[in-house]
């Protein structure tokens, strides 16, 4: 397509993570020149996976992590619940990237440091948006109303959901709709007699199996999964979804895809005259050359913060305060999920079951208050669902116990009780005092301003914590635990790894950044695809909204170019 | 890798069965790195041959060999040596060292012996003495499980954590006491657990 010697690409996409592999496929299947720009180191899907299938007495300390090192080089990374020994090579190293943390208001930025990015790492629960999501600011006047509705995305979800594949139950509910589903992983023993109880006893909640993009049977030419268990070490037979497993071979394909590895950008150039972006900057991480490259068509899905920092650090004299920033929203409204607060029960039910193989995955039960109009008996707006998994207990939950020799080794050689799991997520009301800023006078190893941030849950992300607890160990009950445990602190911001918000989407220029089709407001060749583009947080998990996001702007940017409006 | 690829993989790891029954087809890669990056494979040399003796005696009063292999077996003195050079920090290696020297002084006083020499009964008793004095650690908190260190621990609950890691991480204690299926190829949520079945080695995701 590439016409003109000023372009050295049609499009360029910056970022190779769970959105920036969907526009790399979406936009050379299309017969665009693609140029994909990762600031990460590459790796090679599967040679490189070195954690992979390794026991723990391979693993250094056999497993118990080190903590002098986490504390020196992953203060941040080591403070959420993913990293590990297995998977330590994917994740960012605070030393050498670091932010600005403020420890009064602390927020935890979860990054991944290679090609691929997050969705090596990601949880894999994959959830469709509902109606009610996109009315919900127009409804209760929390933030600006979306200009898009379920009706916009459905057609992109289900796009998506064929190609990435995604294994789960159907249920016909409004408030979680169905995707295309390959067949559903199975149950363990206790959740099944959970289930069961719980249908008779909360007729008002429905628990499935977790929605998950693994492939729970062969899927174009991505092998079933073999239930090794930690898919975060990653997949050399491809069955969860990646952009290795998945977007990015489907891009290579096409012959029309050049990565760019250990690139970081700098800033979009913006050329005033032709009220369009003409340039990205880019700093090679390893020898510190600059370079820029030109092309018609600017894809950011650097992450929520990594293409907001981007955007902001994008001035010019048309944008002073960052690209696309009329409006003053960019870097405000940053949201994330309430996380962190759950119950534990303990059952002596099914006490001869247990399990054969290991699945990476757990079960759902999806929101259930306030669905449609205000419960009466809720104070809090919008809603939670619950990720939930059983487990029988065992060693490594009873080592502290007192004795010695043949009993206590007799003791933790076999499985304890039965334990389940309620993981409340919860919905999080955009804020304007919620944002990430850069700070002038930091700056990193390649001379780019650190990011800071400033976010702090409100009233009503406590009240949902509240509610969570309270229906949580309701259910508990109806399900027949004999003891429950609460754990009711909510993990700070960031630490649920939903964050978004910053670069959020409205009709109107003069409170959002991105318009419907996640086209930068006065700069129409940028379109800014993944979680920075959320004008509301939902409670389920984003990943596939993003996707689909990101395939229906490519979508229409590829019509608008070749209709000649690009 | 393509599934058929994969299952002839799986197929080598299943068919080396008498010689290797739960070793795993690691590639050179993996082999590469985790040679790398074991810090384990560096013999620690933190102890003398009196202490050492004295801590494989302990860990293995505390994970004795029954009609399965023991802590010796899975060589947890060589992995709590390891753990106590490298992985402790200085307060806990302290408490470490001078908890080790009272254990050697106080059989020395009571028997007469040092602590390998004793009978077992002998040997559990002084475990026990240690166990009840430290009772009232946090290490002992009813869940307390879900954390990387208890930092003041006693050296008896120090000496418990590690021996009682050490031994169902390793490669002997996760094969031949616990069980261990490295490449399941399958998910069946009700399968039956006989009353002297073990537990799966590894964490279920």
């Amino acid at each position: 397509m590439i016409q003109s010697e000023n372009y050295d690409f049609d499009a360029i996409v910056v970022g190779s993570g769970i959105s920036g592999g969907w526009a790399a496929k979406e936009l050379t299947e299309k017969g665009l020149k693609v140029l994909v720009l990762e600031r990460g180191r590459d790796i090679t899907p599967g040679l490189d996976y070195y954690g992979e299938h390794a026991p723990d007495w391979k693993l250094p300390y056999q497993g118990k992590k080190p903590r002098e090192l986490y504390e020196n080089e992953y203060p941040i990374q080591s403070h959420g619940y993913a990293l590990n020994e297995g998977n330590r090579q994917f994740w960012n190293n605070d030393k050498d990237n670091p932010y600005v943390f403020d420890a009064e208001k602390p927020f935890y930025w979860m990054r991944a440091d290679v090609v691929g990015g997050r969705s090596l790492i990601w949880g894999r629960q994959t959830y469709r948006w509902c109606e009610q999501d996109f009315t919900a600011n127009a409804t209760d006047g929390h933030g600006i109303p979306w200009p898009i509705g379920y009706c916009d995305l459905a057609p992109w979800y289900s796009h998506v959901e064929q190609f990435a594949g995604i294994s789960g139950e159907a249920l016909g509910l409004d408030e979680l709709p169905d995707s295309e589903f390959l067949k559903p992983m199975e149950m363990h023993a206790l959740e099944k007699t959970i289930q069961g109880r719980l249908r008779k006893k909360a007729p008002h909640v429905h628990m499935t199996i977790g929605r998950v993009a693994i492939l729970s049977e062969d899927h174009n030419g991505r092998a079933a999964c073999h239930y090794c268990g930690p898919c975060d070490r990653g997949c050399s037979t491809g069955s969860y979804f990646s952009s290795h497993s998945a977007t990015l071979p489907a891009a290579r394909a096409t012959g029309n895809l050049t990565l760019k590895a250990n690139a970081v950008v700098e800033r979009l150039e913006y050329d005033a005259q032709g009220g369009r972006v003409s340039a990205v900057h880019v700093i090679d991480s390893q020898t510190g050359e600059r370079s820029a490259f030109r092309a018609r068509l600017y894809f950011l899905c650097a992450s929520t913060v990594g293409s907001t920092q981007i955007l902001m650090n994008s001035r010019s004299e048309a944008f002073p305060d960052g690209l696309g920033n009329r409006s003053g929203a960019l870097g405000h409204y940053m949201m994330d999920h309430v996380y962190g607060v759950g119950i534990t029960g303990i059952f002596y039910d099914d006490m001869d079951r247990y399990w054969f193989g290991n699945r990476p995955n757990g079960t759902y039960i999806p929101r259930f208050r306030n669905l449609g109009d205000q419960d009466d008996d809720a104070g809090f707006l919008r809603g939670y669902g619950y990720q939930g998994a059983a487990m029988r207990m065992d060693w490594k939950t009873g080592f502290n116990k007192r004795g010695f020799g043949a009993d206590l080794k007799e003791s933790l050689r076999k499985p304890g009780p039965w334990v389940f799991h309620l993981a409340g997520f919860g919905e999080v009301l955009p804020q304007y005092a919620n944002r990430m800023y850069l700070d002038a006078k930091k700056v990193d190893r390649f001379g780019i301003p650190q990011v800071g941030f400033s976010c702090q849950w409100g009233d009503n992300e406590r009240m949902i914590r509240d509610d969570m607890l309270e229906q949580g160990e309701a259910l508990m009950k109806a399900a027949g635990a004999v003891f429950t445990v609460k754990q009711g602190e909510m993990g700070e911001p960031g630490l649920g790894i939903h964050e978004m918000g910053t670069a959020r989407m409205g009709d109107d220029p003069t409170q959002s950044v991105v318009n419907a089709h996640n086209q930068v407001h006065g700069a129409p060749n940028v379109f800014v695809t993944d979680g920075a583009c959320m004008t509301s947080s939902s409670c389920v998990n984003p990943s596939l909204t993003y996707m689909a996001l990101t395939a229906r702007a490519c979508d229409y940017a590829v019509k608008q170019l070749a209709q000649g409006r690009l | 890798m393509n599934r058929r690829e994969f299952m002839q993989c799986a197929a080598l790891l299943v068919s080396g069965v008498a010689a290797t029954r739960n070793s795993l087809a690691l590639s050179e890669e993996q082999k590469h790195y985790l040679a790398k990056a074991n810090y384990n494979r560096t013999p620690a040399d933190y102890f003398n041959e009196a202490q050492r003796r004295t801590v494989a005696a302990v860990a293995e009063t505390i994970m004795p060999a029954t009609d399965t292999p023991g802590a010796i077996d899975a060589g947890v003195p060589g992995f709590i040596e390891n753990m106590v050079q490298d992985w402790l920090n200085k307060a806990e290696r302290g408490i470490f060292d001078q908890g080790l020297a009272e254990l050697m002084a106080s059989t020395q006083r009571s028997y007469g012996k040092s602590f390998e020499m004793l009978e077992p009964a002998q040997q559990r008793d002084c475990l026990e003495a240690l166990e009840s004095a430290a009772s009232d650690s946090a290490w002992y908190d009813f869940g307390n499980t879900q954390r990387v260190f208890v930092s003041d621990a006693p050296f008896i609950c120090q000496m418990k954590e590690l021996t009682i890691w050490g031994f169902f991480t390793s490669e002997t204690g996760a094969t031949q006491v616990l069980r261990y299926e490295a490449m399941p190829m399958t998910f069946d949520g009700n399968r039956e657990l006989g009353p002297d079945d073990s537990s799966w080695a590894g964490n279920p995701f």
